[in-house]
């Protein structure tokens, strides 16, 4: 009990120090933090609009998203921004959530595809659709890569602007191909990845280390050309012949020991250790890591090309990443504010600048048309990558229960790699009857 | 009396009335009012479902899971802390630098946040390049799979559990054993007491409520676990480290729906009110030797 009064006591002497600071009792500490809101604090007095925009990510993702803010607040007097940084994706939305309930909600945030759908069906999100006719000659929504548009509309209504967005693609040490005597232009199908991995998995290494992921499996079921759940969204579609195959395919591969699967909350990082130490060939990934897959290749000394991810009877990819969304129960003042500052930042320039600086795609037709990125490209291969296989690309699923649904898989693509005796099928279908129970409600 | 003799007190306790009123009472009894809705914590609209979000949670198999992972987590976590603790405290229980040296190593996992703790022992654990694993397959062992399979992950949680616990524990028994008064223990030398006997029908009685107050903070504290498995496994893998406040947390703030994780709230205070009631009724009773 003292020690949780003393803690409390703790938060409150906080609370009034910060309350202090962002009073604009204008301390400077070269602290970057409290300087930021020293700004915010100064341009308040200077009748500027000053709204929050909380973003997800740190390190070169964080470096990008920093840097246009601050482009934005020089490039104009009547607003000011306030970036704050809010962890990944699941925190960022779990922190937006009660920040609306508080009704303190950042007038701009970062969300990721697949929960635009809950987030704007229980109100928290301002439709932009009014906006977006008013600005059309500016904002030339049409040129937004129609690929990229599926998880901006929710029940036809707008909601978000595409921003960092990304796809997972194949990355391959092409140097340890070479060496094993493979083609460094393949494996272009799931048979080549097989093959690909039995040479190497002679030479001492698996082929691939693959965590079970929710975003990998959706795009093995779309390259089997299945679906995640039915048409209307009421039931599991992931338990049919071509939800199965993907397991069906890296559990026979992990049972051979031609690709590795760690289940473990390490597992994402596992594979990309592997991938780095040249124990595995091949990784997935989202091209959001491309500069620094690139650095690290560099750092280790082989060679690097991206490609699509394997085909089963066609390419396939989900789309990933996020988009920028307006709350609902800022000030009409705010909102103004808030759209100029979307606008600003998934603007041509701005996605080409995001894209060469972390390797999300370019958002823009107009921007992957520009000279600027044709140069680019043709020095880096291995940013077009992505932007060509948006030609396969699809929307995520936006139910308001898929992330339990997103769990469910999970839990049984596990449950079959790990349990010998638990067939695919037989895990999926446990799996498809708990999801229709969330689905059909 | 004047008025003001009469208010003060009142006034001088009105300052932590309304704060534990505010941050504690408060909140449980909203939380109670929760649970038998259906909401998302956003929307306007709340749906009344009565006892629907207890009786979906008793009927789902994964809670069911979840209550035994939670009480197998704390049943091992409070013996081995308990045991090993006792074990320890009897060693060390002398003075010399050495002793006082152990001591104070075993200690400072106590004061190191958990987070850091949990980041750390991940690494330790991790099956590739962990120093565990290493030290295994130095020693000629298959190496173990740790928080990566479900048959090790709970039992690697309740590992990192006891090493951050046992210096408490440890410290907490020395203090009741050196309470007790040597005369007793000169009494039974003198009486020729085997060292197991002067253990079991002296040390024991006399330090039994010690043992029960860490007893019952342990199980308290055990079946609040949360920042192990946040940081480590996320209930993974298959559910098999979920326990009933990471269930919570994931109810309320990753699929949002609040009335089902005030549920599984409600049920978290039944529990850990029998066992806080439980210690204090004990506490009242004075467990001790008779």
């Amino acid at each position: 009990m003292v020690k949780k009064l003393t803690a409390l006591s703790l938060a409150f002497s906080m609370g009034v120090l910060t309350a202090c600071g962002s009073n604009g009792t204008n301390v400077s500490t070269g602290n970057t933090n409290s300087g930021a809101k020293a700004e915010g604090a100064e341009s308040a007095s200077s009748n500027k609009t000053v709204i929050k925009y909380w973003y997800a990510y740190g390190e070169k993702i964080e470096e990008a998203k920093l840097h246009m803010v601050k482009e934005f607040n020089e490039s104009q007097d009547k607003i000011e921004v306030i970036a704050e940084h809010q962890g990944d994706y699941e925190d960022l939305h779990a922190k937006v959530q009660a920040a609306f309930a508080a009704g303190d909600a950042p007038a701009v945030t970062d969300l990721e595809i697949a929960s635009t759908g809950v987030f704007a069906r229980s109100g928290m999100l301002e439709e932009l659709t009014a906006y977006a006719e008013k600005d059309k000659d500016q904002l030339q929504l049409e040129d937004f890569n129609a690929g990229l548009m599926g998880n901006a509309y929710v029940d036809d209504k707008l909601f978000g602007l595409p921003f960092m967005r990304s796809t997972p693609i194949l990355y391959k040490n092409v140097t340890m191909l070479k060496d094993a005597g493979l083609d460094p232009e393949g494996p272009k199908t799931w048979d080549e990845l097989e093959q690909y991995s039995r040479v190497l998995k002679e030479k001492g290494k698996v082929g691939m280390t693959v965590p079970v992921d929710i975003w990998f499996y959706e795009a093995l079921v779309a390259q089997s050309g299945g679906q995640m759940l039915s048409e209307d969204g009421k039931t599991a579609a992931f338990n049919t012949p071509e939800g199965v195959a993907p397991v069906e395919f890296w559990k026979k591969l992990s049972s051979e020991g031609l690709i590795k699967m760690p289940v473990g909350d390490e597992a994402g990082a596992t594979a990309d250790k592997d991938w780095a130490n040249q124990m595995s060939a091949f990784k997935f990934g989202s091209t959001a890591g491309v500069t620094g897959s690139l650095e690290i290749a560099k750092g280790n000394g082989f060679e690097l090309e991206t490609a699509f991810m394997p085909a089963n009877v066609s390419y396939g990819v989900p789309t990933g990443g996020c988009q920028l969304v307006m709350t609902s129960k800022s000030s009409d003042e705010e909102k103004e504010a808030a759209w100029e500052f979307i606008k600003w930042m998934t603007s041509k320039e701005n996605t080409i600048y995001q894209h060469k600086h972390v390797g999300y795609l370019p958002t823009r037709q107009s921007a992957v048309e520009s000279e600027e990125l044709k140069a680019h490209f043709k020095e880096n291969p291995q940013f077009k990558v992505a932007v060509d296989q948006l030609e396969y690309a699809r929307p995520r699923p936006m139910e308001n229960a898929y992330p339990e649904v997103a769990k469910i898989i999970k839990e049984s693509i596990q449950k079959a790699i790990l349990d010998p005796k638990t067939s695919p099928q037989d895990a999926l279908n446990q799996g498809a009857e708990k999801a229709n129970k969330l689905l059909s409600k | 009396m004047t008025v003001w003799e009469k208010l003060r007190p009142y006034g001088m306790v009105a300052p932590a009335i309304i704060i534990f009123s505010l941050f504690f009472i408060y909140p449980i009894f909203y939380m109670i009012y929760l649970s038998m809705f259906d909401w998302n914590f956003v929307s306007p609209v709340k749906t009344y479902v009565g006892f629907q979000n207890f009786k979906d949670l008793l009927m789902e198999p994964d809670f069911r899971q979840v209550l035994s992972n939670t009480t197998i987590y704390m049943v091992l976590t409070v013996t081995l802390t308990t045991v090993i603790a006792l074990l320890l405290a009897l060693w060390l229980n002398r003075k010399s630098y050495f002793y006082g040296f152990v001591q104070g190593a075993i200690f400072t996992p106590h004061i190191i946040s958990l987070v850091s703790i949990s980041l750390l022992w991940s690494w330790l654990m991790d099956p590739e390049y962990g120093l565990l694993n290493w030290v295994i397959g130095l020693a000629g062992f298959d190496k173990l799979q740790w928080l990566s399979h479900p048959s090790t992950s709970l039992i690697s949680l309740v590992m990192v559990a006891v090493w951050k616990g046992l210096g408490y524990n440890t410290l907490v028994f020395i203090a009741g054993l050196q309470s007790i008064p040597t005369d007793i223990y000169e009494a039974a030398s003198l009486d020729r007491s085997k060292p197991w006997r002067t253990f079991t029908k002296l040390i024991l009685p006399m330090l039994s409520p010690t043992l029960f107050f860490l007893v019952i903070i342990n199980m308290i504290g055990s079946f609040q676990v949360f920042e192990t498995i946040a940081i480590m496994t996320q209930g993974g893998p298959v559910n098999s480290t979920n326990t009933l406040v990471y269930y919570i947390y994931e109810y309320g703030f990753r699929f949002f729906k609040i009335g089902y994780a005030s549920a599984a709230g409600v049920i978290l205070l039944i529990i850990v009110g029998i066992l806080t009631m439980i210690y204090f009724k004990m506490l009242s009773n004075r467990v001790h030797y008779r």
